[in-house]
């Protein structure tokens, strides 16, 4: 049987999927990119293969997308992270409806991307610069409140005074700003509250650079954060859609390629 | 998957921006300054009620908007109305106007007509008078009219001088005493208009209690808390507005015997003049007292000009009141939509001395066409005068806080060497 990888490496993580040739997920794996991508890019390819009973021979095309792709060099092909998000999140919510707008948080980015009916990308903007606003900065806020980031989400929805917002969202300067707010008596839950209406705020600007359309598609490690997903749907005033497994859309969109491009070559 | 959380109305996230931006300055306030002063928790208090949990204050009153100063109070209380000021300090309601007005216009104009155009208040105004003081506001009434209010242009006069303007200012406050007197069913009369400006004039008279305070070497209350006392005044129920002013009145004599000082040993004493810092726009104050300067005077219509004339009534009869009532926000006012304006400058002079002020911080904001013209008398007047003076520009948005920061401080240490050279 033929099968198609897609291989995502980002500035935290090394996100691979696995489809079939209908362009079924059968498997992913998230890991650490640590210092050495390539190295653990194909130990992590490897690993999954071996779990899922699959032969090296029998992919037949693989596609690299994300910061890191040019470094994975036995891929087939690679793709910029944003036509691969636009294809993985088109396919993933097919059944959902047609994704028109993608808001996707990374390690260290944040973007919008605004689509056409068939899934092409129109339009889109990203962060300028630095890690203000992303997943990188809700770690270091985690760790400045001594929570896990997976805590985030039950703090948000426990807040019940007035979100106390960070005026900077630069991971640096925020640290001194939420240290001051703890110094002085503030419960976290507002001000995990207030830093997510300060990410949500940011993101929503750059969706409406891009317009704003219905149906939403949310992804990237962040969107596990149900907390971040509410403050996000408040500011935009629309619900979005956060799929199963928000973190592999991307990688899973360059696996979807993969078997377009495989099946086009064999084709002709 | 589609989420399960409810979305907020946009009035929900209105309400909640302006809790986010009110709570940050509140806490800024309560924290950031050494020797709190315990009156003050009625303040800070009342703003939380007001702008964080959207309370109403005056539930089955009448109330009347005022979109300037000038719309005299003691008639507004005299009809048994209670007065709201809508000059508006969120960014929130900038951002909603900013989408109705052209680009360049006054955020403080723009925050105004926001409010008005997301018809999200805590105390909605049942009809509103509006002055035609400075061209933003004037066309601002007819937008916010548009919306289906009730706006009542007064006209106003813009030289002060002549005795046509003042001829023309009357006649414009009793046609406005009539208008509301109607709208009211209520009539104005002797006593009920010596019985409210005798009030108001009360507050004026604590008003100037508190400023004499801050005369002392030792300032016992911060320029922003003294913002704050005196922008209550634009929403609260007039009589607690009262009984809190007279503790922190009693709470200053106290702080003043045992010599607290709220500033530093070295802190310039600024006087603050130009746009009015109205809650929660507190950038400039705020930056000017974190960074080791303390306010002890201003010149603007959000205070100072508030309260700074007393009506002068010589004879206690209806007519002759309702004229002394119109003189009073006449030729007190210091206004720069005035042609002339010398009596700014003169107030500002006087200030510096009266307050040993060592300079002069002139905020204007952005679009605000008029003070940015005057900002060119005053800052000749004050070389004339030997005083040092700041011109800042700013808005609304919460960014430029680095640049201002900057600014503010490198003055403020310039001030401090001029004293200790002088020394």
């Amino acid at each position: 049987m033929n099968y198609f990888v897609g291989i995502d490496i980002g500035s935290t993580a090394i996100k691979i999927s696995v489809a079939d040739e209908t362009k079924n997920l059968v498997g992913y794996k998230i890991s650490a990119s640590g210092s050495m991508f390539y190295k653990y890019a194909q130990e992590a390819l490897s690993e999954l293969l071996r779990e899922l009973g699959i032969d090296e021979k029998e992919v037949v095309y693989t596609v690299a997308t994300g910061y890191g792709r040019k470094l994975f060099k036995e891929a087939d092909e690679n793709i910029s992270e944003i036509t691969a998000n636009a294809i993985g999140a088109q396919q993933a919510a097919k059944e959902y409806g047609e994704i028109k707008t993608i808001i996707n948080i990374g390690g260290q980015d944040s973007k919008a991307i605004s689509l056409d009916g068939e899934g092409n990308v129109v339009n889109f903007a990203m962060n300028d610069r630095c890690a203000a606003g992303t997943g990188k900065f809700l770690d270091v806020v985690a760790m400045n409140l001594e929570i896990g980031v997976d805590e985030l989400s039950d703090y948000h929805f426990k807040s019940v005074g007035t979100p106390l917002s960070i005026s900077s969202t630069c991971a640096v300067f925020a640290e001194s700003e939420i240290i001051g707010l703890l110094g002085n008596g503030h419960n976290v839950e507002d001000i995990v509250s207030g830093v997510h209406y300060s990410i949500a705020k940011r993101i929503v600007k750059l969706v409406k650079r891009v317009g704003v359309k219905e149906t939403i598609y949310f992804d990237g490690g962040p969107a596990l954060n149900d907390g971040l997903v509410n403050a996000i749907e408040n500011e935009l005033g629309h619900k979005i859609f956060v799929p199963e497994y928000p973190q592999i859309t991307t990688s899973y969109g360059a696996a979807v390629l993969a078997c377009d491009a495989f099946l086009s070559e064999s084709a002709n | 998957m589609e989420t399960e959380h409810t979305i907020e109305t946009p009035h929900q996230r209105q309400n909640r921006h302006k809790a986010m931006e009110a709570i940050s300055v509140l806490n800024a306030l309560k924290e950031d300054f050494k020797f709190p002063i315990q009156s003050m928790g009625y303040f800070y208090d009342r703003f939380e009620k007001v702008y964080c949990h959207h309370e109403p204050l005056h539930e089955g009153k009448a109330k009347i908007g005022t979109m300037c100063i000038q719309i005299p109070s003691e008639i507004i209380y005299a009809l048994d109305a209670v007065p709201i000021r809508l000059c508006n300090g969120f960014s929130t309601d900038d951002e909603i106007g900013s989408d109705l007005l052209p680009q360049k216009s006054c955020p403080l104009v723009k925050a105004t007509v926001g409010w008005f155009a997301s018809d999200n208040f805590f105390d909605k105004p049942d009809i509103t008078f509006s002055p035609t003081t400075c061209d933003q506001k004037t066309k601002a009434g007819a937008i916010i009219e548009s919306f289906g209010h009730t706006v009542i242009d007064v006209g106003f006069p813009r030289t002060k001088e002549s005795e046509e303007s003042r001829h023309y200012w009357r006649e414009s406050v009793k046609s406005f005493a009539v208008k509301l007197s109607k709208f009211q069913g209520k009539k104005l009369t002797r006593s009920n208009l010596e019985r409210a400006i005798k009030k108001v004039g009360y507050v004026q008279s604590l008003y100037h209690k508190l400023t004499e305070f801050r005369k002392n070497k030792a300032v016992p209350i911060l320029g922003v808390d003294m913002f704050l006392v005196t922008n209550a005044f634009f929403f609260d129920r007039i009589d607690e507005w009262i009984g809190a002013v007279e503790k922190l009145v009693s709470e200053l004599e106290r702080r003043a015997n045992d010599g607290v000082n709220v500033a530093g040993k070295a802190s310039p004493r600024i006087i603050y003049t130009g746009s009015p810092p109205i809650f929660p726009n507190y950038k400039i104050p705020l930056i000017i007292e974190q960074s080791d300067a303390i306010i002890v005077a201003d010149e603007t219509c959000s205070s100072n000009r508030m309260f700074n004339d007393m009506a002068a009534v010589d004879e206690w009869n209806l007519y002759d009141m309702i004229d002394s009532v119109s003189d009073k926000y006449l030729k007190g006012c210091t206004c720069p939509i005035f042609t002339q304006n010398d009596d700014r400058i003169r107030r500002i002079i006087q200030l510096v001395r009266s307050y040993s002020g060592d300079g002069v911080i002139y905020q204007a904001f952005a679009g605000c066409q008029v003070y940015e013209m005057e900002q060119r008398s005053v800052l000749a007047a004050m070389e004339r005068e030997g005083i040092p003076i700041l011109y800042i520009e700013s808005d609304y948005s919460p960014s430029q806080h680095g640049q201002l920061t900057t600014r503010v401080e490198a003055f403020v240490e310039s001030l401090k060497n001029r004293k200790r050279k002088k020394k």
